[in-house]
């Protein structure tokens, strides 16, 4: 039985240096795997870099250390994530610069500065940068300047690596002290060679990574079956070096969570300044979740420590031209990704009433045809997606929070009303927003427009979620009706298969909450090429930028 | 208000240790749905002190028990049960559908406070005695008119009956001058049970399993605190456990103001110019944020604690894997509130004693599957939740296959020391479950395990004494604070936690006691996500704020304390 450690599961292992040695003195690191248990890759063929076809579920089968590996349909990928915690500022559509306790992006920056997620595919994640970033990355390189806002396609800096990736010298000196470098019986995992097994250079993580906060935080997104390795290292707060702050992620909705990844301080561990900890999730069920640190909550979502984070179906890979009800059907044959109404009352896909004949659309590695759930019937269907969240800000409070002293919470009031934290006007610029920082150098504050653009005859899925955390806010549509298709990433459906989407004209949500609605614009008569929607909320006073009193929870939606 | 308030010091409380180490003296307590059960009830309505944690005592109105009423007490196993003359919320009402309900509510608020009532939302009120036809005969001399209802003037009484017609759960609350007697205090809970549990909801379960030898030590056995088995006459609202939780705020000067007016009129006759009381209820900002009448963490000691003679009812919910549990949650008080549950969605049944059912198929279930539960005022839900860990995609009870030694090629071997429950089997139902459908014993610790995950690995180098080969690596524990709830370790339950926190591991579990050494489970914060309502009078932690835990069989929830 010795064999079996030595077996598949050990060259899964990335950082095996944790044990009795004082590797683990370093204290920031990341962790991205390219062959686990789940998504196994002994012979590093880079299988885990894209997604494959749904053809069916995983075959498992015991393996000699008596638990379930895969045998073949090997469904989803694996992504890796990094981000900071610590500092920054962003700029309030009044021209005012506000302090926030924030998360950055610390790898798919340049994804992220182009309003895309920052979860990479392996082979993206693990690349060393080069040159080496700069500090204020990637605004510096990008060449951002004050009040600024750049598009997409001017921009650069082009690196999505994990920012201070580095060889690890100690190993490649020794790789023997690593025994999954050593094994006689089965191939060597890739950074035996490469020395790239986690290990970092600080001075480029705290280069990037202080005072460069994001609201919203860095957008995060995958696919159902995929491992997602999430590292968030600590940076500190260097506006509030009174304060030593943890960080943790709670990734707000998982299913069936363990306590230990759920990033509640009080019932798992919070991550102290200068040190990484990488949460480990199998992607739960499609759907808008959302996520944010859950130390001292009213303080740190109010100060900006607030992002998104969707799942997207296994639907979106089923091949072009297979039935949709069918593969929904083979979905049931996998205990994990069943869903009845008679086994799990919090089954909310069950199949379908109807089957609609719809199909899938996976061609060449890529969705053509992309569904906000596995819906079955295609009911779900839509061309573009805009991750939306409301937040707001009460700048007493983010001044009182600069300023070292004591807030109060009970008068919290919301001056600032956000979609993906910028206000009306702001909230229809395109590209990064650019924040000068108390470091004097420009940094990618905002980095994602609210602007809903819709190519003409399509349908845009707006994936909304809110982490206000003083009041409920109300977002209505001026125009196209709003299409409510999932609430708290769980579509609208009862038990025995029938739809339960319904139209409106407004959607209303308090912090913690997310749903999905679908902008349907195929009627071309109706909303032709070239016109102008709006999205903006009837709460009339949340239509102000403090004390200007024009702006606030409002975008457009233009149809291209 | 326990060793809270001596924290009060530290306005701005980011060392999580400090305001958690409270919990340190905190003997661990859960929760039930405590209640009064009769179809005839005898309330009053009088005023007590609240207890807040920060030391605070809020002057408050309340509904309770008449003097010489002395009714049942539910659940059968709960300790120290009782009903004083005053309480918030007021008594929880435990009634069978079908039966004549009759409330006499006696108005013992002080004069000045004037009128008083009680509103039954979802009922069909007689005032007067109500026959099971549903014919209303009037009392003579029952009250005196009101706006929405009959009152009962000061000193004085006025009946209220109806038929139970629905199963489920309802607030009741003064309907008189609502905007200051239900910021007093005036609110409560009436819990309908169902006349005809579904049979499956006794012979099929393989979730709940009480009064029988246990995975604890020396088999210890688990009481029953349910009120029913199911929430309403129909198969799919079959429950293992339950809890009541009733969301509410205090703008404090209100009450200040109440009992200054009150004190300044008090022997004042009722009617006479000047006893009456004029106490502004806007602008409104309340800094308490109440679940069942108290902040956390004083809503996490005992049902009955002596140290809240007037705040009976407590929100510490503690579970089973794979049971399905049902919550009971009511609005009151004026505000919604996002009720966030960690762990997992709940299903909600039915609101205001109303299922929700699908459209095509009575036998099929159409309530929201919600992660966040608002609560909005007068508005009851009944739901359910589970925790399974399904899809976790590590055995979250750190059980292990056949494990190699140590040796000089594989320095990382595991030094197990192979003990009972560290090699368990998992046999899956057809629901990939072990239980007793698959076999389980009654007395297995991983009773309901998620069986596709058996004996697999989450950390890939050696941890302690679990089995080593997975994913993901923790770094040094030397960067990590741990929290007062921590368990030690990604795993579930003491026999797991003490195997993964082994001499190689590192980790450490948390010194605190919140989740002691033979509990060990998975701690979920539920709260509202309006999150500056987690604080109490601007100290967080603190206000709609409780730790929910998934407990291991090992441990034995007793909901009696």
């Amino acid at each position: 039985m010795a064999s079996r450690t030595a077996g598949t599961i050990l060259v899964l292992v990335v950082l095996a240096s944790l044990v009795a040695v004082p590797a683990s003195a370093q204290s920031f690191r990341v962790q991205c795997p390219t062959s686990t248990i789940t998504h196994p890759d002994p012979n590093n063929t880079g299988v885990n870099n894209a997604e494959p076809p749904y053809v069916g579920p995983t075959i498992l089968a015991p393996n000699s250390s008596q638990y379930l590996v895969p045998t073949g349909n090997v469904n989803g990928a694996i992504r890796c994530q990094q981000i900071s915690g610590g500092d920054g500022y962003a700029t309030m559509a009044d021209g005012t610069q506000t302090f926030m306790f924030s998360f950055g992006p610390l790898s798919g920056l340049a994804d992220i500065a182009a309003g895309q997620p920052g979860s990479e595919f392996p082979n993206v994640f693990n690349v060393v940068a080069s040159p080496a970033p700069v500090p204020g990355d990637p605004a510096t390189t990008d060449g951002a300047t004050d009040s600024g806002t750049y598009s997409a396609g001017t921009l650069v800096f082009t690196y999505n690596g994990a920012i201070g990736l580095a060889k690890d010298a100690d190993l490649l000196a020794d790789p023997t002290a690593d025994p999954a470098c050593i094994s006689t019986t089965v191939p060597h995992p890739t950074y035996c060679t490469t020395g790239l097994d986690g290990h970092v250079d600080p001075r480029q993580i705290m280069d990037v990574g202080v005072m460069n906060g994001n609201i919203p935080a860095p957008l995060m997104a995958f696919d159902e079956d995929d491992e997602f390795f999430l590292t968030l290292s600590n940076v500190g707060m260097i506006m509030r070096p009174d304060l030593f702050e943890q960080h943790t992620v709670h990734f707000h909705g998982y299913p069936n969570a363990s306590a230990f990844y759920d990033g509640v301080p009080d019932a798992s561990v919070a991550i102290n300044i200068g040190g990484s900890f990488t949460y480990y999730y199998l992607a739960p069920d499609a759907g808008t979740y959302f996520w944010h640190c859950h130390v001292t909550p009213p303080e740190h979502l109010q100060m900006g420590m607030v992002g998104q984070l969707f799942v997207r179906p296994r639907q979106n890979r089923v091949p072009s031209g297979n039935d949709l009800y069918a593969a929904l059907q083979l979905q049931q044959t996998d205990l994990r990704t069943a869903c009845s109404s008679n086994a799990d009352i919090l089954c909310s896909n069950p199949l379908p009433a109807k089957n609609t004949g719809a199909t899938g659309g996976f061609t060449s590695g890529s969705a053509t045809k992309k569904y906000a759930y596995n819906d079955g019937d295609g009911s779900t269907y839509y061309d573009v997606e805009y991750p939306l969240q409301i937040h707001g800000f009460d700048p007493n409070f983010h001044f009182v929070g600069m300023t070292f002293n004591p807030e109060a919470f009970a008068d919290m009031k919301d001056k600032y009303f956000l979609l993906n934290g910028r206000s009306y006007p702001d909230t229809v610029s395109p590209g990064p927003m650019a924040t000068q920082s108390s470091d004097g150098r420009m940094h990618f504050s905002q980095p994602l427009p609210s602007i809903i653009n819709i190519p003409a005859g399509k349908k845009a899925l707006l994936r909304i979620s809110d982490l206000d955390v003083a009041e409920y806010q109300t977002l209505a549509s001026l125009g196209i009706p709003m299409h409510v298709i999932g609430y708290n990433a769980k579509l609208l459906r009862d038990q025995a298969g029938n739809n339960m989407d319904y139209y409106t004209n407004s959607i209303t949500l308090a912090g913690g909450e997310s749903l999905e609605v679908i902008l349907d614009a195929s009627d071309t008569g109706k909303y032709p090429s070239g016109s102008v929607f709006y999205l903006y909320t009837p709460q009339l006073d949340h239509l102000s930028n403090d004390a200007e009193n024009f702006g606030g929870l409002m975008t457009e939606v233009h149809i291209n | 208000m326990r060793a809270m308030k001596m924290k009060k010091t530290a306005l701005k409380m980011s060392l999580l240790l400090a305001p958690m180490a409270a919990m340190l003296l905190a003997v661990t307590t859960h929760a039930a749905t405590p209640g009064i059960t009769a179809p005839i009830f005898f309330l009053t309505a009088q005023t007590a002190f609240l207890n807040q944690p920060d030391g605070t005592g809020v002057y408050a109105w309340g509904y309770g028990c008449s003097n010489g009423f002395v009714p049942a007490t539910l659940p059968a196993h709960m300790k120290n049960a009782n009903c004083p003359s005053m309480q918030v919320p007021g008594p929880t009402l435990i009634v069978t559908e079908g039966q004549i309900v009759t409330v006499t509510l006696t108005n013992n608020l002080p004069t000045s406070a004037g009128n008083t009532s009680i509103l039954f939302p979802g009922f069909q009120v007689c005032v007067g005695n109500v026959s099971l036809a549903g014919v209303c005969t009037a009392i003579t001399n029952n009250g005196v008119a009101g706006l929405l209802t009959q009152e009962a003037a000061p000193g004085a009484a006025v009946t209220y009956s109806f038929i139970a017609s629905s199963a489920g759960t309802r607030a009741y609350y003064s309907g008189t001058q609502g905007d200051l007697q239900v910021e007093m205090g005036l609110y409560g809970a009436i819990i309908v049970l169902p006349a005809n549990v579904p049979g499956i909801c006794t012979s099929n379960v393989v979730t709940s399993f009480y009064e029988q030898p246990t995975a604890a030590p020396g088999g210890a056995v688990e009481h029953d605190f349910r009120l029913a088995k199911s929430a309403y006459d129909h198969a799919k609202t079959c429950y293992d456990r339950e809890y009541l939780f009733q969301f509410s705020e205090m703008d404090v000067n209100i009450h200040r103001q109440a009992l200054a007016q009150v004190t300044a009129t008090n022997g004042c006759t009722s009617g006479m110019p000047g006893c009456s009381l004029e106490v502004p209820t806007e602008p409104y900002h309340p800094s308490y944020f109440l679940i069942n009448g108290r902040s956390m963490p004083d809503d996490m000691d005992a049902n009955y604690g002596a140290e809240y003679p007037h705040q009976p009812y407590n929100g510490n919910p503690h579970m089973h894997p794979g049971e399905q549990v049902l919550l009971r949650v009511i609005g009151q008080g004026r505000w919604q509130h996002p009720f966030h549950e960690h762990g997992n969605h709940v299903r909600i049944l039915g609101r205001d004693g109303n299922l929700i059912l699908s459209q095509s198929d009575p036998n099929s279930l159409a309530g929201s599957v919600l992660f966040t539960t608002t609560t909005t005022p007068g508005l009851a839900f009944d739901g359910i939740f589970y925790w399974t860990g399904r899809g976790l995609n590590w055995d979250a009870y750190g059980h292990h296959g056949p494990l190699p030694a140590p040796s000089a090629s594989n320095p990382n071997g595991v030094t197990a020391t192979v003990t009972v429950n560290d090699e368990l089997p998992c046999v899956p139902d057809a629901n990939g479950y072990y239980t007793k459908a698959s076999g389980a014993p009654y007395t297995a610790i991983n009773y309901y395990e998620w069986c596709q995950d058996h004996n697999k690995p989450l950390q890939a180098a050696p941890f302690g004494d679990v089995a080593n080969g997975g994913p993901a690596t923790l770094p040094d524990p030397n960067i990590f604070t741990n929290g007062a709830w921590y368990g030690g370790s990604p795993y579930l339950g003491p026999d797991a936690n003490i195997r993964a926190t082994g001499p190689n591991s590192g980790l450490q579990p948390s010194n605190v006691q919140a989740n002691p050494p033979n509990e060990r489970g998975f701690a979920f914060m539920w709260h509202s996500h309006n999150e500056r309502e987690i604080t109490t009078n601007n100290v967080f932690p603190g206000g709609m704020l409780m730790m929910m835990l998934v407990d291991s069989r090992e441990f034995v929830i007793d909901e009696s304390n």
